[in-house]
């Protein structure tokens, strides 16, 4: 089997007549000689393409794709973070309707229990008025019957004293009502 | 203090170079030197350049991604800052499309030309190696160097320059398929009707066999002028080096002359890498353009 190496090998030297034969001959241009730098080429160009643009190339690659990575993160960042503001603004209105709303449902509840509670307190006072009134009215009729009293047996003491004589149930209650129509006149 | 130490280094590289050239050499050849043979392969002194470049380019690669930090600093941050502004260059002026799937073809081309030439510097290259010895050696050629220019070799030139036009060729197919590779080169340009038409049709054919004549030209013009450039510069060091001639204290100020022109030297080692993949990346943009009504539409969307 003919290879590459016996087709190399077997090249003929470039030695054409004129000024291309000079030229080659100058230069030392022979196809043994081009056909080895070539393939000596080949094999660095691949070598350099694998093992120094490829891994370099993969660097920047990666670097690239981490920048894009983290536009891309910090779009969605914004994003979320332009949301979380609508959200929360929102919460934050809700939540404010909310309380406007809960304190002036309290100020009216407030507002109706002390209305109820000065009604009741009025109410209780009224009350209590009423019952000293009464109290009083009832100490005064007490009082009152036991001055009557008193003052009707001073009288029929006084009275039996100085006439000396024995008065009699009705006498003892004419003579009362007499005096005390007297005072009370 | 930098300027003290760019002095130094200077000086230091200066003496290197004129004590390793006075190692005895005896001409620059315009050609690569045989080193080895393996089988049929041919190993030149430029080829071994080559891939010491290769594996240099290949441990600064690994030892940058070694340890990827997600703020890159020191190595990475070179590497990173190397690679990102080639490939935004690149995007420049082939397009996202076209530059991910050649980026790794034109990275090499400049990466591999950059560094060839700058090493090509090194004291040592070109002037370290041994002398052959017995008969049939030609007395006027008896030193073989370890190590030459990879760049100052016109195989090399011409096997990148030719496997570029190969993978031209290849990406051109892929990219307009077959029918629009050849409407692209022969295809009139404009639109015209009756006999204008037919005129604009012979017109474009003619340019279209100039264009064919182009495209067969342009690796030989590559390889050309990258080894042109690198192996005049390879002579001026060398010729510069002997101005001050063997005998005497001029023997000892041998390293003096050429300080100058190894500045030029790595000037030009960067323009022909950035010449050579600029024209190449260039010529496969003219072959996969697609017109600007459809870049318009391709803005468009």
């Amino acid at each position: 089997m003919i290879s590459i190496f016996d087709f190399l090998a077997a090249a003929p030297t470039v030695e054409s007549d004129g000024v291309v034969g000079d030229i080659t001959r100058t230069f030392n241009v022979t196809w043994p000689l081009f056909l080895s730098q070539v393939v000596s080429f080949l094999i660095v160009a691949a070598l350099l393409k694998k093992f120094a643009f490829g891994p370099v190339q993969a660097m920047l690659e990666q670097r690239r794709a981490r920048i894009i990575a983290g536009e891309e993160n910090l779009k969605t960042i914004q994003k979320q973070l332009a949301e979380s503001e609508i959200t929360t603004a929102a919460a934050i209105a809700k939540a404010n309707d909310e309380a406007v709303r809960l304190i002036n449902e309290a100020k009216e509840s407030a507002n109706s229990f002390s209305e109820q509670k000065s009604q009741e307190a009025i109410a209780q006072a009224q009350q209590i008025l009423a019952k000293a009134e009464a109290a009083a009215r009832a100490d005064r009729d007490r009082l009152s019957l036991e001055l009557k009293r008193e003052f009707g047996r001073l009288v029929a003491s006084t009275t039996s004293q100085v006439t000396g004589k024995v008065l009699t149930d009705a006498d003892q209650k004419r003579i009362n009502e007499d005096a005390l129509a007297k005072v009370e006149g | 203090m930098r300027f003290l130490v760019t002095t130094s280094a200077a000086w230091l590289f200066g003496i290197l170079s004129a004590s390793a050239a006075s190692g005895g050499h005896d001409h620059l050849p315009p050609h690569a030197e045989e080193i080895a043979n393996i089988g049929p392969f041919v190993i030149t002194n430029s080829m071994l350049m080559v891939w010491i470049v290769a594996a240099f380019i290949i441990l600064v690669a690994q030892l940058s991604t070694r340890k990827i930090a997600l703020i890159p600093s020191g190595l990475q941050n070179f590497v990173e800052w190397l690679t990102e502004s080639l490939y935004t260059f690149l995007e420049g002026i082939l397009g996202a499309h076209l530059v991910k799937r050649t980026f790794w073809f034109f990275g090499t081309i400049f990466v591999l030309i950059l560094f060839t030439n700058w090493f090509g510097l090194i004291p040592g290259v070109g002037t370290v190696g041994w002398h052959l010895t017995g008969p049939g050696v030609d007395p006027h050629d008896t030193f073989r160097p370890f190590l030459r220019g990879g760049n100052a070799d016109l195989n090399m030139t011409a096997a990148m320059a030719f496997t570029f036009a190969l993978m031209w060729f290849y990406w051109a197919i892929t990219e307009n398929g077959a029918k629009g590779f050849f409407a692209h080169i022969f295809a009139p340009k404009g639109k015209f009707t009756g006999i204008m038409a037919l005129g604009m049709l012979l017109v474009f054919a003619f340019v279209g066999v100039l264009e064919i004549i182009s495209i067969l030209f342009r690796p030989v013009a590559l390889s050309f002028r990258l080894y042109g450039n690198i192996f005049a510069g390879e002579n001026i060091l060398e010729n510069m080096m002997l101005v001050t001639g063997s005998e005497g204290i001029g023997k000892w100020l041998a390293w003096l002359p050429p300080i100058p022109f190894y500045f030029l030297e790595l000037l030009v080692g960067v323009i022909q890498a950035l010449v050579f993949m600029l024209l190449t990346s260039v010529f496969l943009k003219l072959i996969c353009d697609h017109g600007d009504h459809h870049d318009e539409k391709e803005h468009s969307h």
